[in-house]
């Protein structure tokens, strides 16, 4: 809400109250107000101009004018609007003026003619295009009879110009300074001052009784409160300078006298109003129900919306007139030829009006003031109001009494408290009068008895109910500022992560130690994607209404996510990837929504960076595995235990991948990935991506906590290598079970050192090297023993796998 | 020629000899003809017979002062000769240690995680317990549990990522609040905890929208536990984050989940409160929303909120990260250029 300093000063007396430092203090101790407007910021030499004489000039559409500023002689200047004339008040920025966006007015020559200034439209000068009033948007701005200006004065003040605006950014719970007398309250509280806000209105009703013309059915769950006024001989014009400067300032276009006070009053009373013609309701019937399926209304903003069954309507017995709460119909609309209004203030379901707002898109002044509730005192001030207003200024009759359809009551609340209380959530030594005193600056009266406060609450105040927001009251006018910063005096807890939390953190630090740079992606994907890299895909997490189809699903891997980081890489020429990301992934297995925490890494590009001295290599399958391996052994995997079996997994190389098992669970896989991925990406085609993904949550409860130290080797390890000639089916690990189950208990480590494959061996064969270890930790070892295991070891190959050694 | 004679033929052509050679070899060859066991001083003295007798005192003290000079000759020439091999190796090893080494790739961690864990291990220290909780929740932890009722904007489907009429992906880690209010024994101990993790809300991506990011949740529950105390917490982050001589102001604000609420504002880091396009010429940023447990949130986990109360306070890490690093675009955290990760390499910690 604009918030009008000008305004507030029919409340308070402002004076000596800078603008910027009330802003200020209304920020820390009610309503944060984001941006003060003073909207002659900038501007100078602007002066009210009267218009003596007014030439057309051939040929073009300029007119030559005289204008009477104030000085001696009349001022020349040539205008371009079309709605420049003789006799106007109009708005003239002088030689070395200044005018919207900083530009600078100089005399100058047009068409060879003299101009001296310039004539002003309300946008030139800063308004903003939405509140300038129709006549005058394509065209200067001419000022009305009743603004009483003289040629040679300021505009700034006959245009509100010299006011401060305040934007009230509420909360949603303070709807209550959605009006001027709601703000009042709340600047009165924060400044210790009673705010003068007119409790009633004094209404003359010279029109006849009115109110059992008009059958109107109301249904109280719709609109528990519902008043209608009736006014005759309305004269539809333009309102009062004041009136419309108070729009304008407050964002609202000026529009005619009925519309306009409709706005004014809800600016000042936070009471959404409405006026229909009465024209509508000739039939005597008026109504207020839910929609049906199928119809239909066209809407102020000449928008037709098909009616849905949960937005609240106003008919006339037969086809909706409005849309309750949020906008009214074409065909109720107030026109020219308008002689008769009916004005409507109430109240209706504030979760409805929202839901109807949201789901036409069409969020107005009134449907955001009634979706966060209004106060409900002011329907009858605000609908006599309305009616004293036009009786003012639309010469109206305002017929004798008020239609109350419904009329529900609201008590309001008292809530009680302590003092104690207060002061132990606070944090402070308040006394029991201090705090009274600040519920007086907010207008509750007190009940006090010793330490209990029974503190009433007006219905203005509907966002207090329970002691907690008693509480804030006290709190935030007490001043957050002077509140001590303490620190909880507590017994010692003790801080830390789960042990599971201990050791993800442990792996993704050796994994950024191993050279990887952690990404961090979206969780939701297309639900291609969620199952791709994934062995026996599980049930997919969909969610109901996406933002668009490539993010629908929850990922089922990590990959997916790293696969999309290289093509964006790869897109922006960065070839060279190691990444790494440690998160989650989501499946619905079992009726269930599961979540697993995983680990995943995507090399591309070169093992080094590349070099002068050419020591680089491709990143390939096997600088990968080592890397894991790496990542294993630091967090105390057994490595013998870990199994790799070639495995199709869909998304990856058929022949480059591998499930990886330890003690027969699958934890993992790692490979390249498919042609079939990275030749249907542009950016990515042609390119080798070598990663794997792991689930921590199976590998972390296999770890095991704490080390026993085993003291280094006393006696000397004896070493043996082994070639052999391979069938090239026989993989290297049916090799290493052979060897390993027939090399005795002395085997500590056993390694390949060498694989051949070429024209130098028999087609269909291949070389592997080994270099087995054999250690005695409690003794010397005889070559004896080694030879003995080496024959059973080189027996058992040829028997099992056919396997000679070279 | 007498023996004489030939003692000083032998001075002067084993020193010119000695001058010659070049190498170790030559120089060994040297040392053999003139000095060893065959060679030519001791030729001289096997002919001393053919001396007279009143000479070969003579004789024998000029050989031997003969060898010694050769030998302090020999052993000067072959440290020569060492030096210069030496030198020579050393020439040809020379390498341009200007040119640039070998680079491996070089790990980082990403720009929010620095964020997270720096405030993580703050908090620890202080004594707090790290929780994590589901990202797919309930509506009736993440909504009902926090005091949010049915009605509320931030349970439309415009808002949330529903799975179905009961299941939704967090909006908020608040959710982790309710979990472990329900579950902590206040018999053993007041409740510290922060609780981090993803986040999603149904906005399109763009510069300052993402439809996922990271909060950090925290929760202080004893029994005299006030707003002062909150206060104190709260400038104490602000400050370990963005700088002790930051000044803060606490804002009246609105959360379903506390009451009362407020938010903090840290003077603006760039312009220092004079006013900038980064502060929106307020001179303060808005860095977290807090406020004081609501005591229905309390009365759902089954805690007596006359008895206990506390504070809760939830930090964006995105925005954090966004104004510490003076990020324009949230997008670029999940986008993961490597050029945008490496330069947060030195912020770590």
């Amino acid at each position: 809400m604009l918030v009008s300093y000008n305004w507030l000063k029919d409340f308070l007396d402002l004076d000596g109250q800078d603008p910027y430092e009330l802003a200020e203090e209304i920020t820390r101790s009610g309503v944060e107000i984001p941006d003060r407007i003073h909207p002659m910021d900038g501007l100078k030499k602007l002066v009210v101009g009267h218009v003596l004489d007014c030439e057309g000039v051939e040929g073009t559409h300029l007119h030559l004018t005289h204008v009477d500023v104030g000085e001696d002689e009349p001022l020349q200047i040539v205008c371009g609007a079309p709605n420049v004339a003789a006799g106007e008040d109009v708005i003239v920025a002088l030689h070395g003026a200044r005018i919207a966006g900083n530009e600078k007015i100089k005399k100058g020559k047009i068409r060879g003619m003299e101009s001296y200034g310039m004539i002003c439209g309300l946008q030139e000068i800063g308004f903003s295009d939405s509140v300038v009033p129709e006549k005058y948007a394509d065209g200067i701005y001419v000022f009305s009879e009743d603004a009483e200006v003289k040629p040679g004065q300021d505009i700034y003040e006959a245009l509100g110009m010299d006011d401060y605006i305040l934007n009230f950014d509420i909360t949603p719970n303070r709807a209550d300074t959605l009006g001027m007398e709601g703000a009042a309250y709340e600047v009165g509280a924060i400044i210790d001052q009673k705010p003068k806000v007119e409790e009633k209105v004094v209404l003359k009703e010279d029109g006849p009784a009115w109110t059992d013309s008009l059958d109107a059915k109301i249904d109280e769950k719709l609109a528990p409160k519902f008043y209608l006024r009736k006014l005759e001989n309305v004269k539809i014009q333009d309102s009062p300078l004041w009136l419309q400067r108070r729009l304008w300032n407050a964002g609202i276009r000026p529009i005619n006298n009925v519309v306009d006070v409709t706005n004014y009053v809800m600016l000042l009373t936070g009471q959404p109003m409405h006026a229909y013609d009465a024209k509508t309701f000739a039939n005597g019937k008026f109504e207020v129900r839910l929609a049906n399926k199928g119809e239909k209304l066209t809407l102020l903003n000449e928008k037709e919306v098909e009616l849905d069954p949960n937005d609240i309507i106003i008919t006339d017995g037969e086809k909706p007139v409005m849309m309750a709460g949020v906008m009214g119909g074409l065909n109720s609309e107030i026109t020219s030829e308008t002689t008769d209004v009916i004005l409507e203030s109430a109240i209706f379901d504030p979760a409805l009006v929202r839901k109807a707002a949201l789901r036409h898109a069409n969020r107005t002044e009134a449907s955001s003031r009634y979706e966060k509730g209004v106060n409900w005192d002011a329907t009858e001030k605000a609908i006599n109001m309305a009616a004293l207003l036009l009786r003012n200024d639309a010469n109206a009759t305002v017929d004798e009494g008020i239609l109350k359809a419904t009329d529900q009551k609201r008590e309001p609340v008292v809530v009680k408290t302590t003092a104690s209380y207060i002061n132990k959530v606070l944090g402070t030594k308040l006394s029991v009068d201090e705090i009274v005193k600040i519920f007086d600056r907010l207008c509750f009266k007190v009940d006090v008895d010793g330490d209990n406060l029974a503190v009433h609450v007006p219905n203005r105040r509907w966002d207090i109910s329970i002691p907690a927001d008693l509480v804030e009251e006290v709190g935030r006018l007490y001043g957050y500022d002077n509140l001590e910063s303490t620190q909880p005096v507590l017994p010692e807890t003790h801080g830390g992560y789960s042990e599971k939390e201990e050791m993800m953190r442990r792996m993704k630090a050796i994994v950024e130690g191993q050279g990887l740079m952690e990404a961090i992606s979206y969780s939701l994907t297309s639900p291609e994607k969620a199952t791709r890299y994934t062995k026996d895909p599980k049930d997919l997490v969909e969610v109901q209404s996406p933002l668009n189809s490539s993010r629908s699903a929850m990922r089922e891997n990590l990959m997916t996510g790293l696969v999309d980081a290289a093509s964006y890489n790869f897109a922006r020429k960065q070839t060279q990837l190691a990444l790494f990301e440690q998160g989650r992934t989501y499946d619905h297995e079992g009726g269930t929504f599961n979540e697993h925490e995983h680990l995943a890494a995507l090399y591309s590009g070169n093992t080094f960076a590349e070099n002068w001295q050419h020591l680089t290599q491709k990143v390939d399958f096997y600088f990968v595995k080592g890397q894991l391996t790496n990542l294993f052994a630091a967090i105390g995997i057994d490595l013998d235990k870990v199994v790799y079996k070639a495995e199709g997994i869909q998304g990856m190389h058929p022949t480059r991948t591998a499930g990886i098992y330890i003690d027969k669970q699958y934890v993992g896989m790692i490979g390249m990935v498919a042609h079939a991925v990275t030749l249907s990406d542009k950016a990515l085609r042609g390119s080798e991506l070598y990663g794997y993904e792991i689930d921590l949550d199976i590998i972390i409860p296999m770890l095991t906590k704490g080390v026993t130290a085993v003291p280094a080797p006393k006696f000397p390890a004896i070493q043996r290598d082994l070639s052999l000639l391979v069938d090239k089916p026989v993989t290297n690990q049916e090799i290493e079970n052979v060897i390993e189950s027939n090399a005795g208990k002395y085997l500590v480590d056993l390694k390949v050192i060498d694989v051949y494959e070429g024209s130098h061996i028999v087609a269909g064969k291949k070389s592997i090297s080994y270099n087995l270890t054999f250690l005695n930790r409690k003794d010397t070892l005889t070559d004896d023993v080694v030879n003995n295991a080496m024959d059973k070891v080189v027996a058992a190959l040829e028997n099992d796998l056919a396997i000679k050694v070279r | 020629m007498d023996l004489f004679d030939k003692l000083k033929e032998l001075h002067e052509e084993g020193l010119n000899q000695i001058n010659k050679a070049k190498d170790e070899k030559t120089l060994n060859d040297v040392r053999v003809e003139l000095v060893g066991r065959k060679g030519e001083l001791t030729k001289i003295l096997h002919s001393m017979r053919e001396v007279a007798p009143e000479n070969r005192r003579e004789v024998g003290q000029k050989v031997n002062e003969l060898r010694d000079l050769f030998n302090a000759q020999l052993d000067e020439a072959k440290e020569k000769i060492v030096k210069a091999v030496l030198a020579k190796k050393l020439e040809d090893e020379k390498i341009d240690v200007t040119l640039p080494g070998r680079e491996a790739h070089l790990g980082s961690k990403h720009p929010i995680n620095i964020i997270l864990d720096d405030l993580e291990s703050y908090f620890i220290g202080m004594g707090y317990r790290v929780v994590q909780g589901p990202e797919i929740e309930t509506d009736h932890y993440c909504f009902e549990m926090m005091n949010i009722p049915k009605d509320h904007p931030a349970r439309d489907m415009q808002a949330t990522f529903y799975i179905d009429s009961e299941d939704l992906l967090r909006t908020q880690t608040s959710g982790d609040q309710a979990r472990v209010l329900e579950k902590h024994d206040f018999s053993k101990g007041p409740l510290k905890m922060v609780g981090p993790g993803k986040v999603y809300r149904r906005d399109d991506d763009d510069a300052t929208h993402s439809h996922q990011f990271m909060q950090m949740e925290g929760l202080v529950v004893d029994k005299n536990i006030t707003m002062s105390d909150l206060k104190g917490t709260l400038e104490m982050i602000s400050k370990h984050v963005f700088g002790q001589d930051r000044e803060t102001r606490l804002r009246p604000s609105y959360f379903p989940f506390t009451e009362p609420s407020v938010e903090m504002d840290v003077s603006c880091f760039n312009c220092d409160g004079k006013g900038c396009p980064i502060c929106k010429y307020t001179g303060w940023i808005e860095v977290l929303g807090a406020g004081m447990v609501h005591p229905n949130v309390l009365e759902n986990a089954g805690i007596d909120s006359t008895v206990y109360g506390g504070f809760a306070f939830g930090v964006g890490l995105d925005r954090f990260a966004i104004l510490k690093y003076g990020i324009d675009d949230i997008r670029d955290f999940y986008t993961n250029d490597v050029r945008f990760l490496e330069q947060f390499r030195k912020e770590e910690r």
